[in-house]
């Protein structure tokens, strides 16, 4: 069923993207043109994207610079929405794609029309030029069991959290939270990989199932973003703010009220802002014939000395140091 | 004991029981007791391999963990007893409660909680009467309209109504779930709450086990699961039966539906997927048929205590994750082992 509303939207697209090409034949400016394509439009994470590349857009006056995005979140739909920026012919292609495998096809051809393409959030994309990540998953995951050890004073027992088993990243983190954690010989790992399917409440009875089975468990490391969420809300209601510790992946304005009571420790993500930015940042870079090499400087906060592999494709992967850990003092800064 | 349905099944022959009946015969005649045994059994297990099983804490919780799906268990037991079944609940609950909570915060902020949870039963029995019309019109099984009914309302909700999680509740809502009936610490300094709205639960029941023993509704629901032919020309008129079966499942499971959201603190239109197997495991867990015309309201609770509180002590016994499913699976298929078994020796 799924597979024949792709389909028909497919040659919705198809039939789009022809019009697209007889009507509209010339999106002429002066500069060229980069367009941000996102997964869905409307949304916070999207909506601060949305920021930076809006500052890119004022800081190169000389450029047309756009975001778009699905208003739901569908790839068949963002699909449509990038077969129609090629066939309008943008001259870069910034993309968060809903899903890699979905949108090869139509980047390929983007590609051999000699559209620049630039990712984000898609380590396994084939067909790009540079796919962008905030930061290597191992020290992210590092970073925020050094930031729990700190809190738990490097000793006493602590979990872990992931979205499900199969979620490659989640389990990149928490291994590294593990690996970092054996620096401690203090801290006791107790039940670890509780998958919480990103759902609060299923979180929230596990947390406190937990609890109860540890009564002197100090510690919570989270993966998925509504970890935090349903984790904080156990630790709150058990009155115990402040006396457990939680560092997990969680956005700031969700959590803003458990990071005022001390229920959240700490959480971790990357400012979608700055990786709207770098994208653009590497998009122009390539527009003017330029090359990506490790070390270089995006010009963006986090992105100043980005490490550069050879990605699935042909492509480039491009590594920031763009993690932020905000606590209850800095929350207020990236308010979103 | 005064939950115990009288059951007016005729499906079941009773002629060989013996004078004294014994235990594979009571047994028989009473499967949610089955049921209540081995929920007693795993109960014992769980507290001996860890005792921190029977601290009131650990009851409270699963008391609290039991509200959502005790509500839409006892919905599915009144459509299973119909003769029907229906998929399309959680889809149901996810609208009204994402629709109400959107509708409070931007327009109505001020709106009373009362009035909040009356829409949403409300709105509940309205999708759910709609499932029942369409039932009772188009002559097709209940599954398959319910199915699409399912991908219906989660489409409208997803397409017209929003995406967005809502995370800022307005504070009558937040209050409501967290209002406290019974609140203490325990040992370790710990507060334990069982929030007032564990009391929808029992009213709930209460309500079903009245509607099922005590008017002509309930007996009308019972003929029509167990041959609909027969009660028709007994006069119970179908129509009628069909929409108001749909349309109290549709408005416990309104009920549930807002209850999880004042509960998780945030709206998010994507919740409760999924849930439908889960309820219907325990509702024939607790001795009602698949095929329809039996099953108690004690039975559906004894089936919605057993699954909640294997989901709730696995990691208490020191099952690692990655076999918790398979422990679930393994469970429910053995205790539906054991019913066929049951059903195929009567």
């Amino acid at each position: 069923m799924k597979q024949g509303l792709k389909n028909t939207s497919l040659i919705v697209a198809a039939a789009v993207a022809a019009m697209g090409m007889v009507s509209t034949s010339a999106l002429a400016q002066d500069g060229k043109s980069i367009t941000t394509v996102v997964k869905i439009s409307g949304i916070p994470w999207f909506d601060r994207m949305e920021t930076g590349v809006k500052k890119f857009a004022e800081a190169n006056p000389n450029m047309d610079i756009t975001q778009v995005g699905p208003s739901t979140a569908d790839s068949a739909q963002q699909l449509q929405i990038i077969n129609d920026l090629v066939a309008k012919g943008t001259d870069a292609l910034a993309v968060v794609p809903m899903d890699p495998a979905i949108i090869e096809g139509i980047l390929k051809r983007a590609m051999d029309r000699g559209t620049i393409v630039v990712t984000h959030e898609a380590d396994n994309q084939k067909n790009t030029m540079v796919d962008v990540e905030a930061f290597d998953n191992a020290f992210y995951g590092a970073s925020m069991n050094e930031r729990l050890a700190e809190c738990m004073g490097g000793e006493g027992k602590w979990t872990t959290f992931v979205g499900s088993l199969g979620s490659r990243t989640h389990m990149q983190w928490v291994g590294a939270g593990e690996e970092n954690a054996a620096k401690y010989p203090g801290m006791e790992l107790v039940d670890p990989n509780n998958e919480s399917f990103d759902d609060a409440n299923l979180t929230y009875d596990k947390a406190k199932e937990l609890l109860r089975k540890h009564p002197d468990l100090k510690g919570f490391q989270s993966s998925a973003g509504n970890d935090v969420l349903g984790i904080g809300r156990a630790i709150e209601e058990a009155g115990l703010a402040g006396k457990v510790c939680l560092v997990g992946t969680g956005l700031p304005n969700p959590s803003a009220a458990y990071l005022d009571s001390g229920a959240i420790t700490a959480i971790g993500f990357w400012d979608p802002q700055k990786a709207g930015m770098a994208m653009n940042s590497v998009a122009k870079t390539l527009l003017a014939g330029g090359e990506i090499v490790d070390g270089m400087d995006l010009g963006v906060e986090g992105y100043e000395k980005v490490s550069v592999k050879p990605g699935p494709g042909d492509g480039l992967l491009v590594f920031g140091n763009g993690m932020v850990l905000a606590d209850k003092d800095t929350y207020k800064d990236y308010l979103f | 004991m005064t939950m115990v349905q009288d059951m007016p099944d005729t499906s079941i022959p009773t002629p060989h029981e013996s004078p004294r009946p014994t235990i594979g015969a009571l047994f028989r005649r009473r499967p949610e007791l089955v049921s209540l045994a081995i929920l007693i059994a795993i109960c014992v297990i769980v507290a001996s391999i860890n005792p921190a099983f029977l601290q009131p804490s650990s009851l409270i919780d699963m008391g609290r963990a039991s509200v959502v799906t005790g509500l839409f268990a006892l919905g599915v037991f009144a459509i299973l007893a119909a003769g029907g079944i229906d998929v399309s609940f959680p889809a149901i609950a996810a609208l009204t409660m994402y629709s109400a909570t959107l509708f409070v915060i931007n327009v109505w902020p001020t709106a009373p909680m009362a009035l909040v949870v009356v829409s949403t039963v409300v709105g509940g029995a309205a999708l759910g009467a709609l499932n029942g019309w369409m039932v009772h019109t188009l002559k097709v099984p209940s599954l398959i309209v319910t199915v699409g009914t399912q991908y219906l309302f989660r489409g409208i909700l997803l397409a017209f109504i929003g995406t967005v999680w809502l995370m800022e509740l307005p504070p009558q809502m937040i209050a409501f779930g967290k209002a406290p009936l019974l609140e203490f610490q325990s040992g370790n300094g710990v507060t334990v709450t069982l929030p007032m709205y564990f009391l929808v639960f029992p009213a709930a029941a209460l309500l079903t086990w009245f509607m099922f023993n005590k008017t002509l509704m309930g007996r009308a629901i019972f003929a029509t699961g167990g041959n609909a032919d027969v009660a028709e020309r007994l006069g119970y008129n179908q129509r009628i039966v069909h929409i108001f079966v749909f349309a109290f499942t549709g408005a416990l499971a309104g009920m549930a539906g807002i209850i999880h959201v004042c509960a998780n603190r945030m709206a998010n239109p994507f919740d409760l997927m999924g849930i439908e197997i889960e309820v219907i495991a325990a509702v024939v867990l607790g001795g009602a048929r698949i095929t329809g015309g039996t099953g108690t309201v004690f039975g559906t609770i004894t089936g919605v205590l057993l699954i909640t509180v294997v989901n709730n002590s696995l990691v208490l016994v020191g099952i690692p994750s990655t076999w918790q499913r398979v422990v679930v699976g393994a469970f429910i298929l053995l205790a539906a082992a054991f019913f066929v078994k049951r059903s195929h020796k009567s």
